[in-house]
């Protein structure tokens, strides 16, 4: 035990310099879902930790040669995706690919490179009403921390109402709202009549005086 | 012409006839009486300092430390150590480091620095470098020979982005492993968002005195989650772990949706309790920058969450996050049980304002 318990601290010891700094034994996966009226676009970073460097290579670096070619790259963005699940109120959505970056493989040993994955789940436009969207993260969960989150809607006629998740963020469910298309137009322009109405009254008033 | 246009319209003639905005004077009136300023002499005290350390360098050391400044140089602010590439790519933070700066310049460098900062944030800051010192001094013996990473006071790097202006948009960074301080200097305003700071170790000693250089911002959030009812934090607990920042660096222009406790169901101490927590942060920058921010908090309070993630006895790690309508905050511990309290990871942001965008768009 003693001798096992040694081992592991030279091995800790003999780590580089940035292993005393970040995760070892962890796989950091970042989740960001950003909800369209006509998409759903899934961000995920992750970032392996020094101890896990080795096992994530070997994922990517399908040919061994120490290097991550483009299309090893594109494989394994694809292969997270095969491990994640994406569902619009209940429905399965079909996850695209379309874009995967990795760092270094430098930066991977050091437990500091991250690789970044982007995917798209196309749906037809929705109508207004309450949606829920479920995305389950199933990849390599053994060693894995995980973060998800929805990020607020670049469309002003969406907000998320509730976020639910189990206690790792393995998975997620996301509630929101979406309104009538169009109404925020009606809106701006009720507001703008009214302000216009200020004025006028404002001029008049001032007019009398 | 689109409805949008419309209202704009609307809005700024009937301030025009209310005299709040007087056309032709740069759209002054109460539009400019809202807005956080620091002084004129604030800028111009930056700007001095500014010049008198780009004249300590030669001609190669100033083109390295004063680049321009766009959307992409702006970004370029990491967590992580020299040597490893940034979140947004780059290999190399911007500017010119301490460890090849010549006492007289490092002198310079930590006075442009110091200038727009109050005298706790500017200590705040050297005890984030004095912890990462420490982190290299123990590191160093065992590093692999191959290994590009590196940490330590002489890896922080300073750089000035645009041309010191009392009347444009310039900024400073100051950063290295934990510490990116990005203050945005736009005319009269002075703006610290985005930011980070963090430490490793988290409680060290030197000159016999114990440093936390973030051990206020622990204790503040423990007395805070500690003064909520039980039903109040109930709301704020987070039924889930929280490993990690969730918008850290290279995370700009992202928003996530709110979670935790509404500050409009606190009590006006607990409210209190929850602005002193945020003024750790904000009053990293000078009085006058800071007293502004915190008004404008201040104004947004009862629309700010607290969200809380972890145990809630002081001693332990555990995760927190602040967001309003124009503040975000998180503190997160690295790692879990009860090895993560020495590792800390935070940021600070403004959804509407980072980089001062809001009052370029003006």
């Amino acid at each position: 035990m003693k001798a096992i318990a040694a081992g592991a601290l030279a091995a800790v010891l003999a780590l580089p310099a940035p292993c005393l700094a970040h995760r070892l034994d962890e796989y950091l996966q970042v989740t960001r879902i950003a909800l369209a009226r006509d998409r759903i676009d899934i961000e995920i970073d992750a970032t392996p930790g020094a101890l896990m460097a080795g096992d994530i290579m070997s994922w990517l670096d399908l040919d061994a040669d120490g290097h991550i070619s483009p299309r090893e790259a594109e494989a394994y963005g694809q292969a997270v995706l095969r491990d994640a699940q994406l569902d619009l109120d209940g429905v399965p959505l079909l996850l695209t690919l379309t874009r995967v970056e990795v760092p270094s493989v430098g930066e991977m040993r050091d437990g500091v490179g991250t690789i970044q994955i982007r995917a798209a789940g196309q749906i037809a436009p929705i109508a207004a009403g309450r949606r829920s969207v479920v995305f389950v993260n199933n990849h390599h969960p053994e060693g894995s921390v995980y973060l998800a989150n929805a990020l607020v809607s670049a469309d002003p006629g969406i907000d998320v109402v509730a976020q639910t998740r189990d206690v790792r963020q393995r998975q997620i469910r996301v509630d929101y709202e979406v309104r009538k298309a169009g109404g925020s137009a009606l809106a701006w322009s009720l507001v703008a009549a009214g302000m216009l109405t200020t004025l006028v009254v404002f001029r008049s008033r001032g007019g009398r005086q | 012409m689109s409805h949008r246009m419309i209202f704009t319209a609307a809005v700024i003639i009937c301030l025009a006839a209310v005299g709040l905005v007087v056309p032709g004077r740069g759209s002054r009136g109460i539009l400019e009486a809202q807005r956080p300023t620091a002084t004129a002499d604030a800028t111009q005290r930056a700007v001095a300092a500014a010049e008198a350390f780009l004249a300590t360098l030669d001609s190669a050391k100033r083109a390295k430390a004063n680049i321009d400044l766009d959307a992409k140089t702006r970004t370029v602010w990491s967590n992580l150590p020299t040597g490893v590439a940034m979140q947004v790519g780059a290999t190399e933070r911007n500017g010119l480091k301490l460890g090849d700066m010549t006492p007289a310049q490092e002198k310079a460098a930590l006075a442009l620095v110091a200038s727009t900062l109050s005298t706790e944030g500017f200590r705040k800051a050297m005890a984030i470098v004095d912890a990462d010192q420490l982190l290299e001094t123990r590191s160093a013996p065992t590093r692999s020979a191959t290994t590009r990473t590196r940490f330590g006071r002489a890896e922080y790097y300073v750089a000035i982005l645009g041309k010191p202006s009392a009347t444009d948009r310039w900024m400073i960074q100051f950063g290295g492993h934990h510490l990116a301080i990005n203050v945005t200097l736009a005319a009269r305003q002075t703006v610290l968002t985005p930011t980070h700071t963090g430490t490793q170790p988290a409680s060290y000693t030197m000159d016999g005195k114990t440093i936390r250089p973030l051990g206020s911002e622990n204790d503040k959030a423990f007395g805070l989650i500690n003064a909520l009812s039980a039903e109040q934090q109930k709301q704020a607990i987070l039924g889930f772990e929280v490993r990690n920042l969730v918008l850290g660096p290279g995370s700009d222009g992202k928003t996530i949706a709110p979670e935790g406790i509404r500050a409009s169901a606190f009590t006006p101490a607990q409210r209190t309790m929850l602005l002193d927590l945020a003024h750790e942060w904000v009053a990293i920058l000078g009085d006058e920058a800071a007293t502004a921010k915190m008004n404008e908090i201040r104004a947004g309070i009862a629309d700010t969450y607290f969200a809380w993630a972890g145990p809630t006895t002081n001693g332990k790690g555990a995760y927190f996050r602040i967001q309003g309508p124009a503040v975000l905050i998180e503190y997160a511990p690295q790692g879990a049980g009860d090895t993560n309290i020495d590792h800390i990871h935070t940021i600070y942001r403004d959804p509407t304002n980072d980089y001062a965008d809001k009052l370029v768009r003006r």
